[in-house]
């Protein structure tokens, strides 16, 4: 027999690892993210609303989960056990939207709180009278669980009606998933119409999964054919490797028809007494909370990895996406740098213009129609570095997270810093040009624009232009010549490596804005092995 | 039936690439068609078939449904039947020829049956390769060679033996199509099983018809744009459109579809009236699909769904009911929600093929998501052809059936499916026990106007030919509207304009011929001046003008300029085209910049000296003067001074200054002059560069990319055709 042992440190690691799960995003919209995104919501539930609490307070009364398809007889199951009408029981389909928790006036305490469930708010109903309408239209506001209190129900032991796990109405199908991580007790019910629906199976399945304690229930099953129904599920959960599990098995009585009243009491008896044995007797009730934590304690070896498993692949993605960002980039950096050699920059209308200078040409014009130049050059190089990441990336899926490829179109927004960087780039080259200027000793100092604009033709317009250099030579002399070029050319290398580090840095801040980062999938794992140790 | 999906095959590509080769072939057919289409052995034969009939009525009782099973006939069953459907089985069998002859009759004569396009005898050759099967493959032999032996075509000959080509008919369509309806009424019911008429294929009408040559069509001009897993959806549509085409209209293919438990066979059988369908406890019970028809000639609609011939059944006969249903096939389907995928997938395979479902549902199962979510919602526009049928009423109490129904057609609404009320078109919503028959009159009764309407296989297409233009949306309409507008022209010529350098040459132009005015009509010493400080300046960039140049276009603004005009180009268009609009501005712009430069080179300057104004003479000439004025007044002066000439200050001086004033102001009127010149000249030159980049952008980049654009405006107005909305019953 597999008994509870809870030490402080177990409790410890196990919040450790519940806050590694809850840290854990899946933000890029890969193949495996929205199960890994369930598979973690899951896990959360369970460690939040089952095992964190179970294992600090190992006496708490024992929840059994009433859970299965719509339309099988959940809540008038519950009412028959309870002997009143505790839960909605109806024709419409789904019946159930509240979740509604039955337990013993004393233990009433332990479910008002915030032990269990912490997502849902707690509607109190201390007392009604049998013949109150229950149900007021049009009350359920989202995510509450409804709390009521029964003498039939003994001590130990409170029982949850949840809702449908397959209608249409998608919150119930969470909420319903939700609930049944906090059982101790699965008890699954079907019918005879539906036992071999393949949805009630999933859940059967990962009930087997986790190992958890479960109990299932035929319920609706028509008199005259109890025996074949019953023969044939017992023969689908052996298959299923699922044969150990107590069965029941309730017979379509015109009480269930419907909702309209309660199950005779000898309809549920065996179930009934099932569960308050489970309640009641130390040993099974030991056994069944030992049996239910130990189970999801063992899940986690399997599950962890998983989830570490798609925080690598979100890592990976996000790398690939980078990665592919820094190629275009780099690879456009250097197609700029050998245009700018090449003196691509002296083409078009600079070039005309350079044709022109001196005689139809004033140094300043020159100077402009080079700068526009290499701004144009400059924005060529983004967009295509831009329209490079754009291929790449249609062919990630990844890609398509919000808010990476619907930039704004920030086209003329890249022309505006690139503009704005080169004017600045000019400024400087003339201030250059005004300090060497300044520096000279002769009589007639040269015009200092002059000798910007020789600068920048020698340096932007590559061999085509050797005698801009010549020109400035005899202006202020070889050496300053060498030296204002020298600095010239460390400060155009420096603005345009700027403007491109920039332009990579925009294309990537939403990338780091998602935070994918590949510390998660480690620490996942380090959590699990710490508690595995500890265990 | 390998021949028909063979013809299927062919039939659909034909279409789609060579229309022109397929006539001929189809032509072919009609040859054997009326040629064999002779009155006189069929009522010949006809005796044989009622005797054939009688037997098989006889044999009802016996061997109940499994006799019915084969009723519309195999050879094999012919067989079976004994002494007088041996002798149709001779008759087809015996000489070669007159076996293919019969066949072929028929071809033709379910054609004219149908007073179908010239499309329908091909597939009237199927429905008769399926009345018989050992025929069929000489059929397709004999088929052949007319097809290819033009002269039996071209034979006049008009006798009556039937083996003789008579081929009067196959010059024209409508011609051919009077003659079979007139000729070919008689013998439309050869060799069919007992008492089966040929079931004439169906045809949908005009509306239908043309948007499933859209769509087609549609599928043929995007098949290079869009990959084949976008265009499977509609091609599948197609495909199945055009083999329903070829099969019964006179049949409605109708299935039952629903939960497991939901009580599907038993409505099935309770519909048969015989117990058909297992039923049982047992989940799932029902597990492959099982047809029942109830009327002769569906063998070839439940092939087309794969049932097996021992899954096939005839109901308990009852005149009544017969009537009622006539035409009626109903499949009973396994269940799409049970542990068994294989259930699953049997179930989504056959929904594609069938003419109308009839969805069981039942108080427990009606608000499954899986029933919801997996088949209602994406079938919402197959309204008009869907039942909801909500069983097993039995186990309500009193009004609570009404409740359910209400909430049930709540859901339905929810997921979109319109419902059937008040007149509208829409899906039915009944409620019945099967197990207590309460109700089930009622389904028996619509079913029956539904099946003699015979308008639902056609009304299912369409809902097929909607939900494949839905699902196409996206690839091919964006709500915005997509176009190269004037401004983009404009701007790209202008970029590249840029590129080439336009404005800087046109101002240097401008400059270089001001400067010249200036030269020609300055005055002399100002010219003498400026020689002399040009001798101390060394020369700059004008010397560089010689040297070849190779990159005179700047690159980055061609393809920035390229790029800019794609992506506007490309703005309103879906992806696929979008892409093919970029590439298409990408392969353009290949050798752009090169064209550009030889362009610049050629067109940089004016061939010649630049022109000179009449007015420039002149203008030298008065500076000349004004010179000369300077001249004689300084020598004069000197003159006076030496002694030479008499003292007499006023003049010579008055000379001088006169020169000396005139010269700049005639330079300075000169100049002011030039202006105007300079800059139409200035601007000539650009304009001349301008138009050369624009030309050849133009010729590069603008056309492919609007040839590009307008081919997905092609492809837009097509795919306008297929969605236009408007069911064809026919």
């Amino acid at each position: 027999m597999v008994t509870l042992d809870v030490r402080p440190q177990l409790l410890d690691t196990l919040s450790a690892l519940r806050d590694r799960v809850a840290a854990a995003r899946f933000p890029l919209p890969l193949a495996g993210a929205p199960r890994a995104r369930a598979n973690r919501d899951e896990l959360l539930a369970q460690l939040d609303d089952y095992l964190v609490p179970r294992l600090k307070e190992p006496e708490a009364p024992l929840l059994a989960v009433v859970g299965g398809s719509t339309g099988s007889g959940k809540s008038t199951l519950v009412n028959s056990l309870v002997g009143r009408r505790v839960s909605e029981a109806g024709v419409l389909r789904p019946t159930t939207r509240t979740p509604v928790l039955v337990c013993h006036p004393e233990d009433h305490h332990w479910f008002s709180g915030m032990r269990v469930l912490p997502d849902l708010t707690r509607e109190w109903v201390p007392h009604r009278e049998p013949g109150d309408d229950l149900f007021l239209p049009g009350e359920t506001p989202a995510r509450v669980l409804r709390v009521e209190t029964a003498d039939s129900i003994p001590r130990g032991l409170a029982l949850l009606d949840a809702p449908d796990i397959d209608s249409l109405v998608v919150d119930n199908r969470v909420l319903a998933a939700e609930l049944i991580c906090a059982a101790d007790v699965w008890v699954m019910v079907t019918t005879a119409a539906r036992y071999a629906d393949a949805v009630p199976w999933h859940l059967l399945r990962a009930a087997k999964e986790y190992n958890a304690t479960l109990v299932t229930v035929l319920d609706r099953v028509p008199h005259t054919v109890v025996s074949e129904v019953s023969r044939q599920y017992g023969a689908l959960l052996t298959k299923a490797g699922l044969g150990d599990v107590p069965r029941f098995t309730v017979p379509e009585l015109p009480e269930s028809a419907w909702g309209g009243g309660l199950l005779p009491a000898t309809a549920v008896a065996p179930l009934r007494a099932w569960l308050l044995h489970q309640a009641q007797d130390p040993g099974a009730r030991a056994h069944t909370l030992a049996r239910t934590a130990q189970g999801l304690l063992d899940s986690l070896k399997a599950r962890m990895p998983e989830l570490a498993g798609a925080a690598a692949a979100q890592y990976a993605a996000a790398l690939r996406l980078t990665s592919a960002v820094e190629t275009a980039y780099d690879s456009e950096h250097a197609r700029l740098r050998g245009r700018l050699q090449s003196g691509a920059v002296l083409a078009g209308d600079a070039l005309k213009r350079w044709r022109a200078y001196p005689l139809d040409c004033s140094a300043g014009e020159l100077l402009d129609a080079l700068v526009e130049s290499l701004a144009a050059l400059l924005l060529c190089s983004v967009t295509a570095a831009d329209e490079r990441v754009d291929d790449t990336w249609r062919r990630e899926p990844a890609s398509a997270a919000s808010g990476l490829t619907d930039r704004d179109p920030s086209l003329e927004s890249a022309e505006h810093r690139i503009g704005l960087a080169v004017r600045r780039w000019r400024r400087e080259l003339e201030e250059y040009a005004d300090d060497e200027v300044r520096e000279l000793d002769r009589s007639v100092a040269p015009d200092s624009e002059v000798v910007a604009a020789l600068v920048a033709t020698g340096l932007l317009g590559g061999r085509r232009t050797r005698v801009a250099g010549e020109r400035l030579a005899e202006r202020i002399g070889a050496h300053g010549a060498l030296r204002l070029r020298d600095r010239a050319g460390r400060l155009l290398t420096e603005h345009v490596d700027r403007v491109l580090h920039a332009e990579r840095e925009r294309r990537l801040a939403p990338l780091d804005g998602l935070d994918v980062h590949p510390e998660p999938q480690a620490e996942l794992i380090a959590a699990l092995s710490v508690l595995q140790k500890e265990r | 039936m390998t021949a028909v999906t063979d013809h299927d095959h062919t039939d659909h590509m034909g279409r789609m690439d060579h229309t022109s080769d397929y006539t001929g072939d189809y032509t072919s057919d009609f040859e054997t068609g009326p040629t064999k289409a002779d009155p006189t052995p069929a009522a010949g034969r006809e005796p044989v078939r009622e005797s054939l009939r009688e037997s098989v009525r006889d044999r009802v009782p016996d061997s109940g449904a499994e006799a019915g099973r084969y009723r519309d006939g195999t050879a094999r069953k012919h067989a079976d039947t004994g002494g007088p459907s041996r002798e149709v089985h001779e008759a087809t069998e015996a000489p070669e020829a007159p076996g293919a002859a019969e066949a072929a009759r028929v071809a033709g004569a379910t054609a004219a049956a149908a007073t179908a396009t010239a499309t329908t005898a091909e597939i009237a050759a199927g429905a008769a390769a399926e009345a018989d099967n050992v025929p069929h493959a000489r059929v397709r032999e004999q088929r052949e060679p007319a097809g290819d032996d033009p002269v039996t075509g071209d034979d006049p000959v008009t006798d009556d033996d039937p083996a003789t080509g008579d081929d009067a008919w196959d010059d024209g369509l409508i011609a051919r199509r009077v003659t079979e309806t007139a000729k070919a009424a008689a013998p439309a019911v050869e060799t069919r099983g007992p008492g089966a008429p040929a079931p004439a294929p169906l045809a949908y009408d005009g509306p239908l018809r043309s948007r499933l040559d859209a769509l087609r069509e549609l599928v043929g001009l995007s098949r290079t744009r869009l990959d084949s897993k976008t265009l499977a959806e509609a091609g599948r549509i197609l495909d199945e459109a055009a083999a329903r085409r070829r099969l019964s209209g006179q049949h409605t293919v109708v299935a039952l579809a629903g939960a497991t438990g939901s009580g599907k066979s038993q409505l099935f059988n309770a519909l048969a009236g015989v117990a058909i369908s297992e039923t049982g406890v047992r989940r799932p019970t029902t597990a492959a699909p099982i047809a029942c028809s109830w009327s002769d000639g569906s063998a070839a609609l439940i092939d087309r769904l794969g049932i097996p011939g021992r899954l096939r059944r005839r109901p308990v006969h009852n005149p009544e009911a017969d009537a009622q249903l006539r035409g009626l096939i109903l499949i009973d389907l396994p269940d799409h929600d049970s542990a068994a995928v294989q259930h699953r997938e049997q179930v989504d395979r056959i929904l594609k093929l069938v003419d109308a479902v009839i969805w069981v549902v039942d108080p427990e199962k009606y608000a499954d998501a899986v029933l919801h979510e997996r088949y209602l919602r994406p079938m919402a526009g197959h309204a008009e052809v869907m039942f909801i049928v909500l069983n097993q009423t039995d186990r309500l109490p009193g009004e609570a059936t009404d409740q359910v129904l209400d909430d049930l057609r709540r859901l339905l609404d929810e997921d979109g499916v319109a419902l059937g009320e008040y007149g509208d078109t829409g899906a039915t919503v009944l409620a019945l026990s099967a197990l207590t028959g309460d109700g089930v009159g009622e389904l028996r009764e619509v079913l029956g106007q539904f099946v003699t309407e015979r308008g639902a296989a056609a009304r299912r297409v369409a809902a097929d030919l909607d939900a494949a233009a839905a699902r196409l949306r996206p690839v091919y309409a964006t709500g915005r509207r997509a176009g190269l507008s004037e401004e983009a022209r404009d701007e790209f010529a202008a970029r590249l304009a840029d590129a080439v350098g336009a404005t800087g040459a046109g101002e240097a132009a401008e400059r270089a011929w001001r400067r010249n005015a200036n030269r020609a009509c300055g005055t002399p010493w100002l010219r003498l001046w400026r020689w002399h400080q040009k001798r101390g300046v060394p020369p700059t960039g004008r010397l560089q003008k010689a040297q070849p140049e190779e990159e005179a276009t700047a690159r980055q603004r061609v393809e920035q300029a390229v790029r800019t005009v794609s992506e506007r180009a490309s703005a309103g268009l879906p992806a696929p085209w979008a892409l093919a609009v970029r590439e298409a501005a990408v392969r353009g712009s290949q050798g752009l910049p090169e064209a550009l430069d030889e362009l610049a080179a050629q067109a940089g300057l004016p061939p010649g000296r630049p022109p000179r104004p009449g007015w420039w003479p002149v203008a030298v000439l008065a500076q000349a003067a004004m010179t000369l004025l300077q001249v004689v007044g300084g020598l004069w002066l000197v003159g006076q001074i030496s002694g030479v000439m008499a003292p007499n200050l006023g003049v010579p001086v008055l000379l001088m200054v006169a020169g000396i004033v005139g010269g700049p102001l005639v330079e300075w009127g000169c100049r002011m002059a030039a202006r105007g010149p300079a800059r139409r000249y200035g601007l000539e030159a650009e304009r001349r560069l301008r138009e050369a980049a624009a030309g050849c952008g133009r010729a590069r980049v603008l056309d492919p990319v609007a040839a590009e654009l307008l081919r997905y405006q092609e492809v837009r107005e097509q795919y306008g055709r297929v969605t236009r909305t408007g069911a064809g019953v026919g």
